[in-house]
Parts: C-alpha cells; sequence; structure tokens
C-alpha cells in the first residue's frame, strides 16, 4: 500500500513472505539517503528462558526443540551439548558421529525447504512456490525429493520425521539398528545428485550487483566442515570457547523492537549461517561440494547475500555427502547415551543450526535443577546485519517505484531466511520515504 | 476397532506447539481422536503446515485440527471443508491464507494449492479450527477451550466415520 504527501512517503505491506513466521520491517528514507531500518522480529526464545527455570536438566532438549518447527536438532544439539559442558561430560565419538547423522538430515530438510519453496521464487519471477510448481513441477518436485531424504534421516536416527524424540543429554534413548542406517545409503546418493542439480539450477539465477561488509562468525573445527561442534571462530582469526563467546556476544535491547540484537563486545554486528560457514570452513569442504562451489562461481568467500541459495545449495551437497559418509561407516555406539550425573554449574553450548550459530547457556544446581537459562538463536544474532543490507539495499534502489523496492526489501530479508516461526505473532512491514 | 477400506486411508494431523497454551490443542485433539480411531493415521505435532506434503499423499482424507484466533468466542469450532483442487477457494480459505486466522506463518490453503499443482493433494481436507485465547507460554489449555476438547474430538471422529461409510 501507498500513501501519497508531498514531503514523505510511505510504503507498507502487511506481512513479509515466506519467512518462517513473522515479524516487521520499517525502512525510512529522507532526502534519498536511509535514515532508520529496524527489522522487528517477535522472540519467543526469550519466554522459553523464563519457562525453562525450575525444570529438570534432562528436560531441556525437548522443550526447547519445540521452539522451532524447522530446527528442532538444533535445539536439541545445543542443549545437550551445554548441559553436558556443565556436568563436565564428554560423549563418545560414535554418538558424536550419529549426532552430526541428525543434523545433516535437518540441514538437508531446511535448506531443500528454504531454497526450492522460499527463495527461488524471488529470482524466477514467481509469486510463491505454487506458481513455480505451476509453472515447473518437475523442479519443486525435486526439491521436495531432497527434503523427504533428510525427513528419512530424521526418522532413523531421531525416531519421527518431525520433531525427533530419540535426543538425550548424554547422547540417544536408543541407537538405530545398522539395517536402518544402510537403507540410507540409496536415498542419499540421489539426493546428492539432486544437490548439485540445485547448485547449477540456482548458479543460472540473476543476482542484484551486492556485496556486503561482513563480519562473519561460525564453528571451526580442525579436520570438517563444523556443524555439532566446534569453536566460536571470526573470519580475521579471532578463536574462543563457547563460554567466551557467550560473554563476547553482547545483547542489547533496542527500544523499537522486542527482539534482542547481538553484538560482539567491542567491535560491530556480525554474522552466522551459510555465507560465514562457507567463507570460514570452505576448505573443508568435501571434494564433491567444493567442485560444485568452484563450478558455480564462488570464490573463497561470498559476499553477496543474494547469492546466499548458491552457498546454501553448496551446502545441501555438502550435507548430503556427509550423510552418506556417516551412513556409509556406520557402527552403532556401545551404549546409546553416556550418564549424565548432575552437578551444580554453568554449562554453555554452541551448534549449527541451518540459519547459523545457535546458543544455549544453562546454570544448574546440584540437583540438576534449571536456575538460569540464556538462549541466543541466529535470527537474533543476525538482524543488525540484516538491516545493514535493507540500508544498502534501499539505497542502491532508490530509483525503483515502491512496490519494487518493497519487493527487494523482502528478497533481502528472506536472503539470510530469518526463523521467527516459533513466533505466534504477526507482521508488517512498512518503508517510509520523505 | 474401525478398519478403514483400502484406498480410504485417513490422515489426522495436530498443528500447534503444546508450550503455547491453546496453541497446543490441535494435538490433544488429534491424539485423542487418533486413539479412538486406530485404523488412522495420526501425524504430529506439526508447526509447518509444508510438513503436510509427503504425510497425505494418497489419503481419501485429511483432517487438520488447529487453534485459530478470528474474533469468535473462545471454544467455538469450525469445520471447514477445504476446496480440494479449487482455484479461488472459499471465504474462510481466504482468511486461512492471510495469516489473520491461524498461528502458523505459511497457510494450509497454500500448501493444498502447492500439492494440488504437483498433482499430490488429497481426496478431501477438512479443517477442525478451534478458536483460542490464551497464546502465552505454558502448557494449560483456557478454560473455554479445555471444554470444547470432547466435542472437537466428536467432530473428527464423524469425520473419519463418514470416510469409511463412503468408502
Amino acid at each position: 500500500m501507498t500513501h501519497g504527501a508531498k514531503s514523505s512517503r510511505t510504503i507498507s505491506a502487511q506481512g513479509i513472505s515466506r519467512v518462517e513466521g513473522e515479524g516487521s520491517l520499517r525502512v525510512d528514507v529522507r532526502d534519498g539517503k536511509v535514515t532508520d531500518v529496524a527489522l522487528d522480529i517477535f522472540e519467543p526464545p526469550r519466554y522459553f528462558e523464563a519457562m525453562l527455570v525450575g525444570r529438570h536438566f534432562s528436560e531441556a532438549p525437548d522443550i526447547t526443540a519445540r521452539i522451532c518447527g524447522i530446527c528442532p536438532v538444533a535445539y536439541q544439539m545445543s542443549a545437550c551439548a551445554a548441559m553436558e559442558d556443565a556436568c563436565s561430560v564428554s560423549v563418545s565419538d560414535a554418538i558424536k558421529r550419529l549426532r552430526r547423522l541428525l543434523y545433516c538430515g535437518e540441514w538437508i530438510q531446511s535448506h531443500a525447504l528454504h531454497i526450492y519453496l522460499l527463495h527461488a521464487p524471488d529470482f524466477l519471477g514467481c509469486a510463491d512456490a505454487v506458481e513455480l510448481a505451476e509453472r515447473d513441477p518437475r523442479v519443486v518436485e525435486r526439491g521436495l525429493d531432497i527434503k523427504r531424504t533428510g525427513n528419512l534421516i530424521m526418522e532413523a536416527v531421531g525416531g519421527r520425521a518431525i520433531h525427533p524424540v530419540n535426543v538425550r543429554v548424554g547422547g540417544f534413548y536408543r541407537t538405530p539398528d545398522p539395517s536402518a542406517i544402510a537403507a540410507l545409503a540409496e536415498p542419499l546418493r540421489r539426493a546428492r545428485e539432486n544437490a548439485l542439480a540445485t547448485v547449477s539450477w540456482v548458479s543460472g539465477f540473476v543476482f542484484p550487483d551486492v556485496a556486503g561488509d561482513y563480519r562473519f562468525v561460525a564453528l571451526r573445527s580442525p579436520s570438517r566442515y563444523a556443524v555439532e561442534e566446534g569453536r566460536p571462530g571470526l573470519f580475521e582469526g579471532f578463536d574462543v570457547s563457547a563460554g567466551q563467546f557467550a560473554e563476547l556476544a553482547v545483547e542489547e535491547h533496542v527500544a523499537r523492537s522486542t527482539a534482542l540484537h547481538s553484538r560482539l563486545e567491542g567491535r560491530d554486528h556480525y554474522l552466522t549461517g551459510p555465507l560465514a560457514r562457507y567463507a570460514i570452513n570452505g576448505a573443508l569442504l568435501p571434494r564433491v561440494a567444493a567442485d560444485a562451489a568452484r563450478d558455480a562461481g564462488l570464490g573463497a568467500a561470498c559476499t553477496n547475500p543474494f547469492q546466499s541459495i548458491v552457498v546454501r545449495a553448496v551446502e545441501l551437497v555438502f550435507a548430503c555427502d556427509e550423510a552418506l559418509r556417516l551412513v556409509e561407516e556406520y557402527e552403532p555406539p556401545d551404549s546409546p547415551a553416556v550418564e549424565v550425573k548432575p552437578r551444580a554449574g554453568v554449562g554453555t553450548g554452541v551448534t549449527e543450526a541451518p540459519r547459523g550459530l545457535l546458543l544455549h547457556q544453562y546454570e544448574i544446581d546440584d540437583q540438576g535443577i534449571i536456575v538460569r537459562a540464556r538462549i541466543m538463536p541466529p535470527t537474533s544474532q543476525n538482524l543488525l546485519t540484516v538491516e545493514d543490507d535493507l540500508r544498502r539495499v534501499v539505497e542502491d534502489g532508490m530509483t525503483l517505484g515502491d512496490d519494487d523496492l518493497q519487493w527487494r526489501c523482502e528478497q533481502a530479508v528472506r536472503n539470510h531466511d530469518p526463523c521467527i516461526s516459533c513466533a505466534a505473532h504477526f507482521l508488517d512491514v512498512t518503508v517510509v520515504r520523505s | 476397532m474401525s478398519v478403514l477400506a483400502p484406498g480410504s486411508r485417513v490422515v489426522i494431523a495436530g498443528f500447534g506447539s503444546e508450550y503455547r497454551r491453546d496453541d497446543g490443542v490441535g494435538s490433544i485433539v488429534a491424539a485423542s481422536a487418533a486413539s479412538l480411531r486406530p485404523s488412522t493415521h495420526e501425524v504430529g505435532p506439526l508447526s509447518d503446515p509444508l510438513d503436510l506434503l509427503g504425510q497425505w499423499d494418497g489419503a481419501a482424507l485429511v483432517v487438520v485440527i488447529d487453534a485459530v484466533r478470528s474474533g469468535a468466542a473462545p471454544g467455538t469450532i469450525r469445520v471447514i471443508e477445504m476446496d480440494v483442487g479449487g482455484v479461488a477457494g472459499s471465504d474462510d480459505e481466504r482468511n486461512i491464507e492471510s495469516h489473520e486466522t491461524s498461528t502458523h506463518g505459511i497457510g494450509l490453503a497454500g500448501v493444498l494449492r502447492l500439492a494440488t499443482a504437483l498433482g499430490r493433494a488429497p481426496a478431501r481436507l477438512v479443517l477442525v479450527a478451534i478458536e483460542g485465547r490464551e497464546f502465552g507460554f505454558g502448557q494449560e489449555l483456557s478454560a473455554p477451550v479445555e471444554a470444547a476438547v470432547p466435542e472437537a474430538v466428536r467432530r473428527v471422529v464423524e469425520l473419519i466415520e463418514e470416510a469409511r461409510t463412503c468408502a
């Protein structure tokens, strides 16, 4: 909707479509310069934090998994890592590999969903995935087939395709039978081929020529593309423990927003997620994914946020290939879980959710009762950077009409796949020009 | 025990978070109805209607149960027949699509249109919508929504029985 006035212009829309959930966006423009950008997302993890207090530490993985319908494994993994840190427990390598396999399943589900149904329509002139499916059903079927492979992993390892129930602090309730894991190999081979086709497909899209000045943060792991464990690291060499990262990541209340905004203490805002992971850990990608990235024209780092769809597709290849490796090497752990006895203390866990770093930190007492909880989801960590993107997009797009500019802004938000599905609230979009 | 005839697969899908008070009523009703009619396929609790793709393939009937916020009296139950294969959709469907009545970001009607475009739509899709009042954090249903649960379960079972009779 456009409100016309001599001295000002307001563009508003009810809802940013194709983001997971809802929030609000407002951009103010004065004399051709962006004076304010506010992406406001209701942030229920904050309320979950209060709800967790008084609960037993063993309940955290399942309760927090219900925050997000799209990435429950991420919540389970970060919660487990934090509780195990608090109790000074390490799990076996076999359990770590099983966790990584489960996490790959979630990456496959989430990335396939975002690429095919939420993001690709932006580049193909389609209003939404329905129009894309009507125009080219085989393409959408390919995306859904990839997503189903993620579902299969979730079922085999997590016990259910949606909201897995097999994860516990210390490991799993039961270990999958080798035959159930072996049955994943063939679908994964097909998914890997489909993921490679996805990279070819999306790398042919036409992207706006935009370069962000990003401060990337991602987990680092010595020998593998970090997913379920690692140390938070900055592109320029910053490397800290999960606990140190929790201290460095400062969250601020902003008057106009219900969401907290994250900065690194003494530095500025930062970006987590596929672009950051690729820039920091790209050299650790398996050959098949690295080749796909090269063939897609990606360099060592990608700073065009609109091309995040290409990076996400490369990560899809990685997740399928890595899951296949883990399936082929699978040996059931000796025990499904290690015993975790509670002890009073603070623990921090950070893992790579599909959208970026997810930090959990808990203080528990000697009975294992949660005294304090802190959850820092990737979307809140990325908020300030997404606002920066929006500022750039609006300034570069002054010649666009209101509808086109609003559309470009919505695209800029979707580039980072913000996840706000856990919010039972509603969204407005407003662009004001004076 | 009811046994559904071949080709009359019924899927019951409960939507919502059990940690968001009345938002969790869909899962509660779905689980109760499925326990009364074990030959049905229950999925959920779901958060995203897109998860129905692949779950409802070949179904003769899909019953989606979800909390809504439309301004009606809390506990009000509406049974909405979704227009499978339709283009324009009913007024109720358009409301669902516009997000104004559902607590979820991606509309059920949109997923139905997507499934139709892919030839994967179920033969029949019915939404049992229960008007919620409290969507804050917690696990207790509000009193009017709690009181509506038995009737909502009865309506779902009735739909299943109809499907069985018609099969």
